[in-house]
């Protein structure tokens, strides 16, 4: 039996292409996951969260598989699979008021008050404040960082205005303190800009919209240079 | 006296046990293909009887800093420095505090002290008159600097402090293992003066976030100073809020300050029974948890051993009759 159904992606970052033969969808980086199938009397409404694949029932396992099947990438649909094959797996071995629960739990997720526990807004507001303890530079310090960066670029670009460079600090919770300096430019000074004779003929910006392997045409787009003749 | 020991334990997660019971666990399959083992490893068999191995030069001069006040430091040096002594290490301990004076309140030894520094300073008298040794064990003796009811003591400063621990390294009856230094709150002039002659540092701080924010600064004050081995002892630690996310866990301190852990204390009432009588917590017979942590931190100390948090489980929610509903 053919499976009639379209494979419309929602949730979080899906990074895969789902190659439906008769549709080819283009895939972004937040992509919408979720699955419609018509089977029968068997309607099914699933929503997956990535990537943790939760159908609440066992009925359709083939179809899993076969759906994924079809879709041609690499890992991805792979360990949604397994994902999948273990759940079932699990869910099979739970008596019926473990799955009422998890169903239930599936359809009305519960909202998480563990961001506002008293020790989570201690430890944010502690990172703060030791972030700008730590790191409090003084205006003096900050005068001559914003110097000896407009002196070391001035080396190789044009600044358009002395006036207009500014020092950030900020935090970044992957970074940490993150001090950032703004600098505009007005250009690139002649002994080290590129040669634009360099780039003469070159292809830039691929974009493939059909490589071919099913469809036998290729759709792509591409930039390609030619020097201003000025 | 083995059993409510090994009860207060098991019974406490903070507390790991101490290397010897590790040692032992991992010595007694091997012992019999390895007859001849170290004599260390042979001594380890018995932990009652072993004492940590003293690492580092001696005398190991430890200032006890936190920073804010009240948050246990003067607590800290009377049972770490007590426990020290039971472990047969001569320990003198200074309470560098200039004009306010409590290590010898909380040593129990306020009525013996006559003579401070200022006076050996002066001349008045011989170093080893104001020591005073503790009739309970014999190895901690106490100094202070402060006379009790004269004018505010000027003029005591690093370079007289640096002197004086040199005086009790090189003094005749032999030079102590451990010399800890109970630092005054603040980060002023009685802060400098005891950091100055302290070549290791233990932090006291407590889970919350006015403590952990001082600690902090008096971390990087030392490290300008030039001690580099600081170690951080978290005091006053209650498991139920943190279980319940209302307290910052072990584990979110240490990442915040990023200091190694020498100890975890959790709060106990009878620290302040304590104080009131005046018989430090580690005397207490049976122990406490409290005491039990403060011994194993002085154990690492000893061995310049840190510990590592380990997470609190959560309560498991109790499960009720709509649970599978959600609720």
């Amino acid at each position: 039996m053919a499976i009639s159904g379209d494979l419309k992606a929602f949730g979080t970052f899906a990074s895969y292409h789902p190659k439906h033969p008769l549709r080819p969808a283009l895939s972004s980086s937040k992509v919408q996951l979720g699955r419609f199938l018509n089977r029968g009397s068997n309607d099914l409404r699933i929503t997956p969260k990535w990537p943790h694949m939760e159908p609440p029932s066992s009925g359709t396992a083939q179809n899993d598989h076969r759906c994924f099947g079809i879709g041609g990438s690499k890992l991805s649909s792979a360990t949604i699979s397994q994902d999948a094959e273990g759940f079932l797996l699990n869910a099979i071995n739970m008596n019926f008021f473990d799955r009422l629960s998890l169903a239930w739990r599936i359809l009305f997720p519960t909202r998480t008050a563990r961001r506002k526990s008293n020790a989570r807004i201690a430890k944010q507001r502690l990172k703060m404040i030791l972030f700008s303890d730590r790191c409090a530079v003084s205006d003096e310090a900050r005068q001559k960082i914003v110097r000896n960066i407009i002196e070391s670029l001035s080396e190789f670009v044009e600044i358009e205005s002395q006036d207009k460079v500014q020092l950030n600090v900020s935090t970044d919770p992957d970074l940490g303190m993150v001090y950032s300096v703004t600098v505009p430019v007005r250009r690139v000074k002649p002994e080290y800009q590129d040669s634009e004779e360099d780039y003469r003929g070159k292809i830039t910006g691929i974009t493939y919209k059909d490589t071919g392997e099913t469809s036998e045409t290729v759709d792509v787009t591409f930039d390609f240079f030619i020097p201003n003749e000025n | 006296m083995a059993s409510p020991l090994s009860h207060a334990l098991s019974s406490s997660q903070y507390i790991l046990p101490p290397r010897a019971l590790l040692r032992l666990q991992a010595l007694a399959p091997r012992r019999r293909l390895r007859p001849q083992a170290t004599a260390a490893a042979v001594s380890a068999a018995i932990q009652w009887n072993r004492k940590p191995q003293l690492a580092g030069e001696t005398p190991r001069v430890v200032v006890v800093t936190s920073g804010k006040g009240g948050v246990g430091k003067t607590t800290t040096t009377a049972n770490v420095g007590l426990s020290l002594a039971r472990f047969g290490f001569a320990v003198v301990a200074v309470d560098a505090d200039a004009g306010l004076r409590n290590l010898d309140l909380l040593l129990g030894l306020e009525n013996r002290v006559n003579y401070t520094a200022i006076e050996v300073l002066n001349g008045d008298c011989r170093l080893d008159q104001a020591l005073v040794r503790d009739r309970r064990c014999p190895s901690l003796e106490l100094l202070c600097i402060s006379k009790p009811r004269s004018k505010l003591p000027l003029g005591f400063g690093a370079k007289a402090l640096t002197w004086v621990v040199d005086a009790l390294r090189s003094r005749p009856s032999g030079s102590p293992h451990f010399i800890l230094i109970d630092c005054p709150a603040g980060i002023d002039a009685g802060f400098i003066t005891a950091i100055a002659p302290a070549n290791e540092a233990v932090l006291v701080t407590t889970p919350d976030i006015t403590a952990l924010r001082d600690a902090d600064r008096v971390t990087g004050l030392l490290e300008c100073d030039g001690i580099r081995d600081i170690k951080m002892m978290v005091n006053r630690v209650r498991t139920d809020l943190m279980r319940g996310d209302d307290m910052m866990s072990v584990l979110d301190v240490q990442e915040m300050l990023g200091l190694a852990l020498l100890g975890v204390i959790p709060e106990d009432s009878e620290v302040i029974k304590s104080t009131n009588r005046g018989y430090p917590l580690v005397l207490n017979k049976p122990p406490t948890i409290a005491g039990l942590a403060f011994e194993q931190a002085a154990w690492r100390l000893v061995e310049q051993d840190t510990m590592t948090a380990v997470m609190v489980e959560e309560a498991p929610r109790k499960k009720g009759f709509f649970s599978f509903f959600g609720g």
